[in-house]
C-alpha cells in the first residue's frame, strides 16, 4: 500500500495554534447503538474502485468494503481467515492450490459467487498494466472443476497463495463485469462485500450503504458511510472536535497529544506493517563501503528523531521485517546510537575524515524535512557534511528508482499477511525496488527468499527468513529506522480496530450514543 | 463596438496558445512519471512500461505536443489519468465551484472595501483610518491559509455558524460552506482595494469638479456617490480585474483548507500525480477566465469612462 505522507508545511504550523483552542463535543464510550451514517474524513480521495486498477490506501479501504476476497487477513496481520473460500489446500506435488468457495456468497446485483468470477477477477490482476500483477505471475492457469471449486496452477511451489488471495487487488467481481466495459463497471461498482456502492459525488465524498444481504449474519451494524475528502489535517481535526465527522484518518503527529487531552475524542493506534527507513546508494561512492554505511547507522540519533518528529509514537526498528509478521527476528536489536564507534567505523573506511554528500526529501511532508535536519546534524558530529535537497514526491520516486541519489528516506507496508512479498520488496535487488532503491546486490537474498515461498514448513521459511534480516542487518543498504504504527482519531465510534494490514472491518464498527 | 471585440478574441488566441504550450513543456520537462505515479512503488517495470505505451508516453515529446494540440483544436481536453475520468466531466462538476467562489469572493472584496476605503478617505486622520490601516496591515501580512485556519476555529467550531469546511450535497449547505472560504480569499484582496480606492477617492475629492460641485451647493452623500466613488470605481474595477488572476490562484490554496471540490484541488492533485493533460487542462482553463475577466474589466472602462473608446 501506498501512503504519501503529504501534510502541508505550512499548515501544519496552524495546527497547533488551532488544536490547542478547540473544544470536543463526541462521547468517546457511549452505547452502541444499531444504523447510522458514519462519516470518516481522508486527506486523499480514492481514484478507482475498479480492483484490479489503483494503489492508494483511499481507494484500497473503500474496495475492501464493496468486494469480499477468497481469504481475509486476520487481525494481527499474521495469517488469513476463510471469507469468500471456506477452505484451501495445496496438492501432494505443490504445484497447485484448490479453493472451496461458500455457496451463500451473493452480489449485490442478486448472482450467487461462483468460481467462474473468481477467476476472471484474478485475470485481471494479471493483466500487464495492473499495478500489483506481481503478485499474481506465478499462477499459470486457473480451472473451474465446478461453480464451487477454483484450482490455481503455480509455476513452482507457492506458500504464501492463500495470503496473496486476501489481497484487494484480487478482490472478486462478476464475470466479464456483468456484462459492462470496466470502466462502466468502476462507476456502478457490485461485489459481494458488507457494504453496497451508492454514489460518489468526484472531489468531495464516497457513499457506502448496507448490503442487506451479506452473507455473514447481522453485519453489517451501520446504515451507510460516507467517505468525505478533506486535504488539511487541520481541518479534518477540528470536523472531529465538531463532531461533522466520526473517525479522522491520519491525524499528524504533532497534534496526537492535544487530541489525547480532549475527554470526548479518542486516539488510538493500532500496529502496523509499517517501516520507516533510510536508504543508503550502494552503487555510489561512499556508500559503497560498508564502513561509511555503518559509520552512518551508529551516527543516527533514532531515539532523538522518534521523539521530535514522531512524539515517540513508534518503536526502533531492528529487523526489516515487521514485528506484525512472524517472519520478524527478534534477535536483531536497533543499532544503538555511538558517536565514538561511528567515528571508529569511519576510520577504518575509505572517507576516514568524513566528505560531503546530499539527502532527498520529499516536498511537502513536514516530517521528512525535519528527520532530514536531525540526520544533518547527527552526521555532522562524525564529519558528514550532508545537504538536504528537496524534490517534489513524483520526482523523488522517479530519482529513487533509477538510483540517482546519495541517501533518501521512505516507508514501506505490506500489502498480503505473508512475509513473501516484502522480502522480495525490501531484501532482493530483483524484487521491485533493487533493494529498497540502495542498489544492494546479494544472490544469497535471492536464493534464500526462494527457499521461503517454495517451503511449506514454518520453521524452515521462518530460518530463511531469519538469515535474510541478518544479512541486510550486516550490511546495512538501508538503515530501517522505526516501525510505525496506524494512528486514528475517533468520537463516536465503537468497534474500529483497523487489522495490521489496514483493512478497516468496517462491518464491525457502530456508532454510539 | 463588435469589431474591437473580435479583434481582442483574435488576440487571445496566441495568449491561450502560449499558456498552452509553456504549461505542455513544464509539465512533460518535469521530472517524475505519471505510470510509475499511477501505480505505485512495488509495481514491476514491465507494469509501469505497459501503462506508459498505453498512455501514448513512450512516443518522443513534438510527437505528444502535436498530438496534444490536434486533440484540443477538436475540443477534446483529454481523459485524467488520476480520476480516471474524462476531463470534460471533472470540468463541468469543479468549473462551476471555482467560478462561484472567486465571484463570491470578488463580491465580499467589494462590500468590504468600499466603505472601508470611503470612510478613511472622508477622514484620513481619524480613529477608523488608522484602524483601516492597522487591518490591512494584519490581513496583508499573515498567510491566507492561517487566516482560513483561524476563521474555521472561529467561526467554525467555537461559535459553530459555518460547517468546519467541507461541501454538503445540499445547494443551501453549498452556499453556506462557501462563505467562509470566499470570505478568506476576500481579505487577501481587500488591502490592495482600500489603499488603491481611498488613494483615488482622496485624489477625486481634491478635483476641481468636486470643488464646483460644493460650490453649487450640493450636500456631501451625492457628492460622494455621484462624483467621487464614480471616478474612483474606474481605478477600482481595474484592480479587480489584474486581482482576479490573484483571486483565483488563492482558491487554488484556499480550496485545500476547506475541503471544497473546485479547480484548485483538481490542479494540486493532478501536478502532485503528473498527470499532465489535466493540468494542461486547468491551466488552459484559467487563462481562458483571465483572458475573459480582462475583456470584461475593459468593457466596464467602457461603461464607466465616456473618455475610453472601444477602438
Amino acid at each position: 500500500m501506498k501512503r504519501l505522507k503529504t501534510l502541508c508545511g505550512a499548515v501544519a504550523l496552524a495546527s497547533t495554534v488551532a488544536l490547542t483552542a478547540c473544544g470536543g463535543s463526541g462521547t468517546g464510550s457511549g452505547v452502541a447503538q444499531s444504523g447510522g451514517d458514519l462519516v470518516m474524513a481522508r486527506a486523499d480521495e480514492a481514484t478507482s474502485l475498479l480492483p484490479s486498477v489503483p494503489t492508494d490506501n483511499a481507494s484500497i479501504w473503500v474496495i475492501e468494503e464493496i468486494y469480499d476476497t477468497l481469504t481475509v487477513p486476520d487481525q494481527s496481520g499474521k495469517s488469513v481467515q476463510p471469507s469468500l473460500a471456506t477452505s484451501w489446500t495445496q496438492s501432494p506435488d505443490k504445484l497447485s492450490w484448490t479453493f472451496h468457495l461458500r455457496k451463500d456468497a451473493k452480489f449485490t446485483n442478486g448472482k450467487a459467487v461462483t468460481s467462474a468470477d473468481v477467476k476472471f477477477s484474478i485475470e485481471q490482476n494479471q493483466k500487464s498494466d495492473a499495478p500489483f500483477s506481481f503478485i499474481d505471475t506465478v499462477i499459470t492457469k486457473i480451472d473451474t472443476p465446478d461453480a464451487a471449486t477454483v484450482v490455481f496452477h503455480t509455476k513452482k511451489p507457492w506458500s504464501p497463495l492463500p495470503a496473496d488471495m486476501a489481497l484487494y487487488a484480487n478482490s472478486i467481481v462478476p464475470a466479464d463485469y456483468g456484462g459492462k466495459s470496466a470502466t462502466e463497471f468502476a462507476k456502478h461498482p457490485v461485489g459481494s462485500g458488507p457494504f453496497k456502492f451508492a454514489s460518489w459525488s468526484k472531489g468531495s465524498s464516497l457513499k457506502i450503504v448496507k448490503n442487506a444481504k451479506y452473507w455473514r449474519k447481522g453485519l453489517p451494524h451501520l446504515d451507510s458511510v460516507t467517505f468525505t475528502t478533506v486535504p488539511d489535517s487541520n481541518t479534518r481535526a477540528t470536523q472531529l472536535a465538531s463532531n461533522q465527522i466520526q473517525i479522522n484518518e491520519y491525524p499528524s503527529n504533532s497534534s496526537i497529544k492535544t487530541l489525547k487531552a480532549q475527554p470526548n475524542l479518542t486516539v488510538n493506534m493500532f500496529p502496523s506493517s509499517e517501516i520507516d527507513y533510510l536508504s543508503m546508494n550502494v552503487r555510489r561512492a561512499p556508500f559503497d563501503d560498508v564502513n561509511v554505511r555503518k559509520a552512518i547507522s551508529l551516527a543516527i540519533d533514532k531515539k532523538a528523531i522518534l521523539q521530535a518528529v514522531y512524539y515517540g509514537h513508534g518503536t526502533l526498528a531492528g529487523g526489516f521485517l515487521s514485528p506484525t509478521t512472524w517472519a520478524h527476528n527478534a534477535s536483531i536489536k536497533p543499532v544503538p546510537h555511538d558517536v565514538a564507534a561511528a567515528k571508529a567505523a569511519l576510520a577504518k573506511s575509505s572517507h576516514p575524515h568524513g566528505f560531503t554528500t546530499t539527502i532527498m526529501v520529499g516536498s511537502g511532508s513536514q516530517d521528512s524535512s525535519s528527520e532530514a535536519q536531525l540526520v544533518q546534524g547527527d552526521l555532522a558530529k562524525i564529519g558528514i557534511k550532508v545537504k538536504i535537497k528537496t524534490l517534489d514526491p513524483s520526482a523523488e520516486s522517479t530519482a529513487k528508482h533509477a538510483g540517482n541519489y546519495d541517501m533518501a528516506f521512505g516507508l514501506y507496508t505490506t500489502d498480503i499477511v505473508d512475509p513473501d512479498e516484502i522480502a522480495r520488496f525490501a531484501g532482493t535487488y530483483d524484487g521491485g525496488s533493487n533493494t529498497l532503491y540502495s542498489g544492494y546486490k546479494n544472490s544469497k537474498m535471492d536464493a534464500l527468499a526462494a527457499t521461503a515461498s517454495s517451503s511449506s514448513q514454518q520453521s524452515e521459511r521462518k530460518a530463511a527468513y531469519d538469515k535474510m534480516q541478518q544479512i541486510i542487518a550486516d550490511n546495512v543498504p538501508y538503515i530501517p529506522l522505526f516501525y510505525v504504527p496506524g494512528i486514528y482519531s475517533y468520537g463516536k465510534v465503537k468497534g474500529f480496530h483497523p487489522a495490521a494490514t489496514g483493512n478497516y472491518f468496517l462491518e464491525k464498527v457502530q456508532l454510539t450514543k | 463596438m463588435l469589431r474591437w471585440f473580435a479583434r481582442r478574441l483574435l488576440l487571445a488566441i496566441p495568449v491561450v496558445w502560449g499558456v498552452v504550450t509553456i504549461s505542455f513543456f513544464m509539465m512533460h520537462l518535469a521530472p517524475g512519471d505519471p505510470a510509475r505515479t499511477a501505480l505505485g512503488e512495488k509495481a514491476s517495470n514491465a507494469s509501469v512500461a505497459a501503462l506508459r505505451h498505453q498512455w501514448g508516453l513512450d512516443q518522443s515529446m513534438p510527437l505528444q505536443y502535436l498530438n496534444y494540440l490536434k486533440q484540443l483544436v477538436h475540443g477534446d481536453l483529454g481523459t485524467s489519468v488520476y480520476y480516471h475520468a474524462p476531463i470534460t466531466s471533472l470540468m463541468a462538476q469543479r468549473l462551476p465551484v471555482t467560478i462561484i467562489l472567486v465571484v463570491l469572493s470578488a463580491i465580499l472584496t467589494m462590500l468590504i472595501s468600499v466603505p472601508l476605503a470611503s470612510r478613511s478617505a472622508t477622514h484620513p486622520n481619524g480613529i477608523a483610518a488608522v484602524a483601516v490601516r492597522l487591518f490591512n496591515a494584519v490581513v496583508q501580512g499573515a498567510p491566507t491559509f492561517f487566516i482560513g485556519a483561524m476563521l474555521i476555529l472561529f467561526l467554525g467550531v467555537r461559535i459553530a455558524i459555518f460547517p468546519a469546511g467541507g461541501y454538503p450535497a445540499d445547494i443551501g449547505g453549498r452556499a453556506w460552506a462557501l462563505v467562509l472560504p470566499a470570505l478568506t480569499i476576500a481579505l487577501g484582496t481587500v488591502p490592495i482595494m482600500v489603499r488603491g480606492l481611498r488613494a483615488a477617492m482622496i485624489e477625486s475629492y481634491g478635483s476641481e469638479y468636486v470643488a464646483f460641485a460644493r460650490s453649487k451647493g450640493l450636500p456631501e452623500r451625492p457628492i460622494r456617490y455621484g462624483y467621487v466613488l464614480r471616478n474612483a470605481g474606474i481605478s477600482g474595477v481595474s484592480i479587480l480585474g489584474i486581482q482576479v488572476g490573484a483571486l483565483a490562484s488563492g482558491a487554488l490554496v484556499i480550496e485545500q483548507v476547506f475541503a471544497i471540490p473546485g479547480m484548485g484541488s483538481m490542479l494540486m492533485t493532478g501536478i502532485l500525480n503528473r498527470d499532465y493533460a489535466l493540468v494542461q487542462a486547468c491551466t488552459l482553463v484559467f487563462g481562458l477566465l483571465v483572458v475573459v475577466v480582462y475583456l470584461g474589466t475593459d468593457l466596464a472602462y467602457a461603461r464607466l469612462d465616456p473618455r475610453a473608446r472601444l477602438s
